[in-house]
């Protein structure tokens, strides 16, 4: 084989290898179950102001996981996993918790951090922490330092133990919810992260495994734009 | 080949590596440096100084090889089909072999005694009033408490000059708690308690991250760290809010 057909071997064998990479990790970023965004409905009475209203279930019968629960209907899940609000907007969340819970294995998340005023109402009782042993799941936010408004937003979401008359969401049953509001204020532009602190994703990872290490059922996107 | 071309040959590789060791030491002391995190305590001064004196030191190491690497291309090829017979083998040269064993000896030696001073000072305490700090590492959020005080937060804020111990674990899996401008890495595991001391010298922004992949937004877990001054650092305390 002459130099000239080494070196064209050479590059084809680099390009097919490259090509072959990229397509592998286009078809995995296409498997990946992200839901459509949940965008923030903007106030009728109030400027530079939006909502956004969501629930947590203790299965995945519910949220946007199909009428079957997707492939791992027992898993816990957000209703939605993917926002957009507005930048340098003050954001209302009210979250509507299903699920029951257990105690924190790190009570530093029993705390409201980065809301107005350091707190948010549990069935309309203002609150700046709650019981760490009766947590059902925790809404964190946060940003990058040096990227975008360096957000930190963290919510406990009190375990939910109502009973009385089961009401349909999807294709599950859930009793009344906890209801859980709080505001907070978006910065610059920019993709931040969030996920649930609550060590409920089954027993592997210290309770951070499945639903809790998988797109689309404990975390998610919050897109200031 | 001839004595002379021997010779000139030689000449010409110890001409390379003397270009080549000058070359090395000349990126050790600017170029390494400078792309390592500007310094904010002792011992991330000591990890650049360390970093700085084994490029040194590896430098004459690595312009031998290439150098010599170069020379056996250079002289040594032979393309026809009757190759000559081979050269006089290294290990009958007892001067060269008694030269590289010494020399890796010496620079060997050299290494470990660095390190192990280094080591013992990195994590040395001065054991005048250290603030203590508990560093909790979950997924994908750093935590931070300041024991004897009501103080937990997501950020850590630190005074200048006061030796911190930094006290570390994990609740879920192994994290790494990584503070660059301060020269502090160090695991952070489940179950076990791992310490860590450093002063810091220098007022200013620093990032902490997780240097353990430790699962879907192991990417995520950044958090700030602030060198403040100590009146700054009792205001910050006493303005955290109160769980009541």
């Amino acid at each position: 084989m002459n130099r000239s057909k080494s070196l064209g071997v050479a590059l084809a064998s680099v390009l097919l290898g490259g090509a072959v990479l990229a397509a592998g990790g286009y078809a995995l970023a296409s498997a990946s179950p992200h839901q459509s965004a949940l965008s923030c409905v903007p106030s009728q009475s109030a400027a530079n102001t939006c909502s956004l209203h969501f629930s947590t279930f203790p299965d995945a019968l519910a949220g946007e996981h199909g009428s079957n629960g997707g492939p791992h209907p027992d898993w816990v899940s957000y209703s939605n996993d993917n926002m957009v609000v507005p930048a340098n907007t003050t954001v209302n969340v009210t979250i509507d918790q299903y699920d029951s819970g257990g105690a924190l294995n790190n009570a530093f998340f029993d705390q409201v951090m980065g809301t107005v005023d350091g707190t948010a109402t549990i069935d309309g009782q203002t609150v700046t922490h709650v019981d760490p042993t009766q947590i059902g799941h925790t809404f964190t936010l946060r940003g990058i330092p040096g990227s975008g408004t360096n957000l930190f937003v963290s919510v406990p979401l009190p375990a939910d133990n109502n009973s009385g008359t089961p009401v349909t969401i999807g294709a599950g049953q859930y009793a009344k919810p906890v209801v859980v509001k709080f505001t907070f204020k978006t910065g610059s532009a920019g993709v931040y992260e969030w996920n649930c602190e609550y060590p409920c994703g089954g027993s592997r990872q210290g309770q951070f495994g499945e639903a809790m290490s998988t797109f689309g059922y404990m975390s998610g996107t919050l897109t200031v734009k | 080949m001839t004595n002379e071309t021997n010779k000139k040959s030689l000449k010409s590789f110890f001409i390379l590596w003397a270009v080549l060791t000058v070359f090395g030491i000349v990126v050790s002391l600017t170029v390494f440096s400078h792309y390592m995190p500007k310094s904010m305590s002792d011992n991330q001064h000591l990890t650049i100084l360390t970093v700085v004196i084994f490029s040194v030191a590896a430098a004459p190491v690595a312009a031998g090889v290439y150098a010599a690497s170069y020379y056996a291309l250079r002289h040594w090829t032979y393309r026809g089909e009757t190759p000559p017979p081979a050269a006089e083998a290294v290990r009958e040269n007892n001067v060269l072999t008694t030269t590289w064993v010494l020399t890796s000896l010496v620079l060997t030696v050299f290494l470990l005694i660095w390190g192990l001073g280094a080591l013992a000072v990195d994590n040395s305490s001065t054991g005048k009033n250290p603030l203590v700090v508990d560093v909790t590492g979950q997924q994908w959020v750093w935590s931070f408490a300041y024991p004897g005080t009501h103080v937990q937060s997501n950020e850590l804020y630190l005074p200048e000059g006061r030796e911190v111990i930094f006290h570390i674990e994990a609740k879920d899996v192994t994290h790494g708690f990584w503070i660059a401008q301060m020269g502090v890495q160090v695991d952070a595991n489940v179950g076990t308690v791992t310490e860590m001391h450093t002063t810091p010298n220098k007022l200013g922004t620093f990032d902490i991250r997780c240097t353990q992949f430790c699962g879907l937004n192991h990417a995520f877990m950044v958090t700030q760290g602030h060198v403040v001054t100590p009146t700054q650092f009792n205001n910050w305390l006493a303005a955290q809010p109160q769980r009541s």
